[in-house]
């Protein structure tokens, strides 16, 4: 026999009955229902027909209006008493009740729903960045299988070192658990011919990196076997950009041959747009084709290399292969690879490695601001259902269960959630927009942050979630009172003692611990931002413009022709007005680390295996030193005097001196690059300059060492410095004609003053320590708010005994320190609790710190200060007030 | 007469003595919902049906205002039942009800002449 009490539950379900009584029409109506049935069945109907006629009795609308002036509801108010079987019904009611709720209370209402958005906001900005930058998978195939292989030479200092060609040929020859092995190089090219000479970064590559990447490209095809063989023609793939911008996205353009360097490259095809690896500015890519001789290299560190795990392999599988291999590498090479290990990194890890531990920090941060936005409605509503005690009081006393008046309230708080969800959206999609500028430009997908679906769930999840956790502890706390006294009393002051000021100073004291943490934090990274700016780069980055001038090499083949297009620049850019001077350099600190040469020094004995001196070694032009303001300690400058046909001469740094001649007399002394073969070979120092810091403001200086292009030509001084009278900037493009006197296809990138670099530099600190400062800042005026509310809130209740005070004689003083002294008292507890957790929590930021420890007593001790003053004035102000009620209006209040 | 006026008057003659219906059939004995609605499809021969829809809802009403009282009873061997029985009040309605049934009856029949033709 069908069940027809589900048939008839489910047509009453919206006639909000009281479900003892439900239950005893469903059970009637369904017996009914049987009876007409079984006749039907006895008068010879068919199952389907039988049922189809008691069913037919039950004539839906006709049932639902009847039944409805049948029964009358158990009460008018929403709060009615039900069963769960009419969630949804009684969800709409409540959200209508809820809405006219917050219509009669704007006020109420508007300040709840901007101190959510405040959280929710945040959030929702800070998840996105998350979202794009930690959880999106890399845009390649299978990209959790994608890693990179390191050498690893840690007893050096490089526990993730660049390979060697011949260290790469035998990783990918011996290895059984990678799919395959692609090695590149970075390199740049100058295109000429067609338009303005331009300056292009791109990549040499094995054949295998865009199968391995599993990246085909838009148009043409990717490189073959054969051309990523010496001699086998010159062929480059371009990026979409470059295709665009340059070839205005001509299809003819596969096949045509392109000048690169001065040669000539056929195209074989163009990537599709987006693609990037490992960052969006590379634009060519040529077949890395290594000559016998660069593949047999074991001394020159300078590859990548990328391996695709076979399926189903681990990490550590992988990890214990190369690991073998290493070893083994190392027994039969001890003169190059001793103590030199092989490890492996995931892909994604490498690209968002150094940015996830600020911004998980962050994402703690913006939930602890969350909490405390949290803490405060919370207290708003706590407020607020002490008004409404009478009102539930005589709901409750109508026969409404507790249970569905929870709903009712959480009804409400969720739909300030949410409300506060969606105006939380909106600042979000502000705060987007500003926090993209903050992001640092090697972040590459940074561009991509935007708000998607991911991101919109998120929002929605936290909202609701928001609503539940700031909504339950009052509306326990709303229906947990003794009915009688509240309507006995006139419902004024029902939640005001007991637990209801018990939970309010609790939310306070979380309030200020949580707010605590984050200004703490915020206050660590602030004071290591403050020092890491302070640091010393030993060099004066003002008025100092720097371009980035490559020479091609076909066309300045002969290291005399780059030493006489130098000597050139140098002069015609030093006659410019404006200009005080001008030099060139391999690489301009705080931007490239500089090429690491392995030296000799005269009278020590040669290093063991692996234990090698390695140099920093930058090739400069004599007014290099004084165009940076790097300060010459002792001895002299390089002159014009140091040509090639005199002594080889070098300026070493400070630490350099000390550490290879400690406490000797270093002017004088010589070193050699590599092992010295004959007398020329040496190198004599003629000066020590203070230390620079050559790539990270944070790193202590390396031992460097400064070579004049005069005598030294096995690096290409790169950029150009011009230290100005005027702003350095304006200089550009005087600067630019110059060089393009001498060589009109010469092309000339990254025009930047120094500032620029230096900033750029801390460019990831500032975002860190700039976040954590905005939202601590939010988490400080939302505890001070808090404060303020609590303390607003236990005045007021306390009028009445503060005005018999007042009547009684008492000073305005004591009345201060009595309403003062309940604030502070939360305000400490809450401090010693933070101060508890700051020290436990701080901890997790060490990395991002700089010259302070994460639990810096100054910072704990200033900030702790801080809230206390904070919270003080938010204290005092309600205070005072209550000291100005005129007494009798105080005593009149009851 | 149009079809329409004819449905509405059937409806309204119906729900205006729907009420003594019942609580004639409840008169001499508790009766069961479906018990009810049996007898009156049966002894008006099929002319009057009540359905589930319009049958409790008029059950209840009846009972709301105290006229009629529902018992759940038990009987062995049988699923328990809800047993309508007459109040006193029920009882004091019934015979007004009847009263006026009598004398709106009469006077139709007196103008329609039917029991004089």
């Amino acid at each position: 026999m069908p069940d027809w009490k589900e048939e008839v539950r489910r047509r009453l379900a919206r006639l909000n009955l009281e479900p003892a009584r439900e239950a005893e029409i469903v059970e009637e109506l369904a017996q009914h229902l049987d009876d007409v049935y079984e006749r039907s069945l006895k008068a010879g109907l068919s199952e389907a027909e039988a049922k189809r006629a008691a069913l037919k009795e039950l004539a839906d609308t006709e049932l639902q209006r009847e039944m409805r002036r049948s029964q009358k509801p158990a009460s008018e108010a929403p709060v009615a008493g039900r069963g769960r079987t009419n969630v949804l019904a009684d969800f709409l009611h409540d959200l209508r009740y809820a809405i006219r709720q917050q219509r009669k209370n704007p006020a109420f209402t508007i300040v709840a729903v901007i101190t959510l958005a405040l959280g929710i906001g945040a959030n929702t900005a800070i998840f996105s960045v998350v979202n794009t930058i930690l959880l999106q998978p890399l845009p390649y195939k299978d990209p959790e299988r994608l890693v990179l292989v390191w050498e690893e030479n840690a007893k050096q200092g490089y526990p993730t070192d660049t390979p060697t060609a011949a260290n790469f040929g035998d990783w990918r020859d011996q290895n059984q658990l990678f799919e395959g092995m692609a090695a590149m190089a970075p390199d740049s090219f100058n295109l000429t011919g067609s338009g303005d000479p331009e300056r292009l970064e791109g990549r040499r590559v094995s054949a295998s990196f865009f199968p391995l990447l599993g990246v085909d490209p838009h148009i043409g095809r990717a490189f073959t076997a054969a051309e990523d063989q010496p001699n086998s023609g010159h062929v480059v793939l371009l990026s979409y950009g470059l295709w665009q911008r340059r070839f205005g996205g001509d299809a003819g353009v596969v096949g045509k041959t392109l000048n690169l360097n001065g040669a000539g490259y056929t195209v074989v095809g163009v990537m599709p747009p987006r693609f990037q690896f490992p960052t969006p500015d590379d634009e060519v890519w040529v077949p890395i084709a290594f000559t016998q001789e660069q593949a047999a290299d074991r001394n020159s560190h300078y590859l990548k290399v990328l391996g695709r795990l076979k399926p189903g392999v681990t990490l550590a599988q992988a990890q214990a292969e190369m690991s073998t291999i290493a070893t083994r590498l190392q027994q039969q090479y001890p003169k190059t690879n001793t103590d030199l290990g092989a490890v492996i990194t995931p892909l994604h890890e490498q690209i968002v490695g150094d940015i996830k531990p600020a911004l998980l920090i962050l994402l703690g941060a913006v939930g602890l601001v969350l909490l405390i936005a949290c803490a405060n409605v919370a207290n708003l509503l706590l407020a607020r259902a002490a008004v409404r005690q009478k009102e539930i009081a005589v709901r409750v006393a109508l026969g409404a269960r507790r249970r569905r008046l929870i709903r009712q309230f959480l009804t409400e708080s969720v739909l300030l959630s949410t409300l506060g969800g969606l105006v939380g959206l909106a600042i979000a999609y502000g705060g987007l927009v500003v926090l993209k500028s903050f992001i640092p430009e090697n972040i590459s997908q940074a561009r991509a942050i935007s708000i998607d679906y991911k991101v919109l769930g998120f929002t929605l999840l936290v909202s609701v979630a928001t609503g539940l956790v700031f909504g339950l502890a009052p509306a326990i706390q709303a229906v947990r009172f003794n009915q009688i006294e509240t309507l006995k009393e006139g419902g004024r002051d029902a939640a005001t003692g007991g637990s209801g000021k018990r939970l309010r100073s609790l939310l306070v004291m979380a309030e200020v611990a949580i707010s605590l943490v984050l200004l703490i934090g915020a206050g660590l990274l602030i004071n290591s931002f403050l020092r890491l700016r302070n640091v010393d780069p030993g060099f004066r980055a003002e008025n100092l413009l720097t371009m980035k001038i490559v020479l091609p090499e076909p066309k300045y083949e002969k290291w005399k022709m780059r030493s006489t297009f130098y000597s050139d620049l140098i002069q015609r850019v030093q006659s410019l007005p404006g200009v005080k001077s001008a030099a060139v350099t391999t690489n301009l600190p705080l931007y490239s680390q500089g090429n690491s040469i392995g030296v000799s020094i005269e009278g020590k004995p040669e290093p063991p295996p692996g234990q090698e001196l390695i140099v920093t070694t930058r090739i400069i032009s004599n007014g290099y030193l004084d165009t940076m303001s790097i300060p010459l300690l002792k001895g002299r400058q390089l002159t014009d005097q140091d040509t090639d046909n005199s002594q080889n001469v070098a300026v070493v740094s400070e630490t350099m001196a000390r550490r290879f001649w400690p406490g000797e007399e270093v002017v004088g002394k010589r070193v050699s690059i590599g092992k010295v073969r004959s007398q020329e070979d040496w190198i004599q120092v003629i000066g020590v300059a203070k230390d620079v810091r050559q790539f990270e403001l944070n790193d202590d200086p390396k031992p460097q060492m400064y070579l004049t292009y005069r005598q030294f030509g096995f690096f290409d001084a790169q950029d150009l410095v011009v230290k100005t009278d005027v702003d350095p900037a304006s200089m550009a493009s005087a600067v630019r004609k110059a060089v393009w006197e001498i060589d009109k296809d010469q092309p000339i990138s990254n025009i930047r003053t120094m500032e620029t670099i230096l900033a750029e530099s801390i460019a990831r600190q500032r975002f860190s320590m700039l976040l954590l400062a905005i939202f601590a800042g939010v988490a400080l005026v939302l505890a001070a708010v808090g404060i303020y509310g609590v303390m607003s809130y236990s005045v007021a209740q306390r009028t009445h005994e503060i005005g018999i005070r007042m009547a009684l004689g008492a000073q305005t003083m004591t009345v201060l320190k009595l309403a003062i002294g309940y604030g502070l008292k939360l305000v400490l507890a809450g401090i010693a609790i933070g101060l508890i957790a700051a020290f436990a929590l701080t901890r997790v930021m060490s990395t991002l710190l700089f010259g302070v420890t994460a639990t810096d007593p100054t910072t704990f001790a200033l900030i702790s200060l801080l809230l206390i003053a904070v919270a003080a004035i938010a204290s005092y102000i309600p205070a005072r007030r209550a000291t100005r009620v005129n007494p009798i209006i105080a005593l009149r209040y009851e | 007469m149009p079809y329409k006026l004819s449905q509405m008057l059937d409806r309204e003659l119906k729900k205006g003595s729907a009420e003594l219906l019942i609580l004639s059939l409840v008169e001499d004995q508790p009766r069961h919902g479906y018990d009810i609605g049996n007898l009156i499809e049966r002894r008006s021969r099929g002319r009057l049906r009540f359905n589930v829809a319009s049958l409790y809802p008029l059950l209840y009403r009846l009972e709301r205002r105290g006229w009629i009282q529902g018992r759940w009873v038990e009987k062995a061997g049988q699923r328990r039942r809800r047993y309508y029985r007459l109040t006193a009040e029920g009882r004091k309605v019934l015979a007004a009800q009847r009263n006026s049934w009598q004398e709106f009856v009469e006077a139709i029949n007196r103008i329609t002449g039917i029991e004089h033709a």
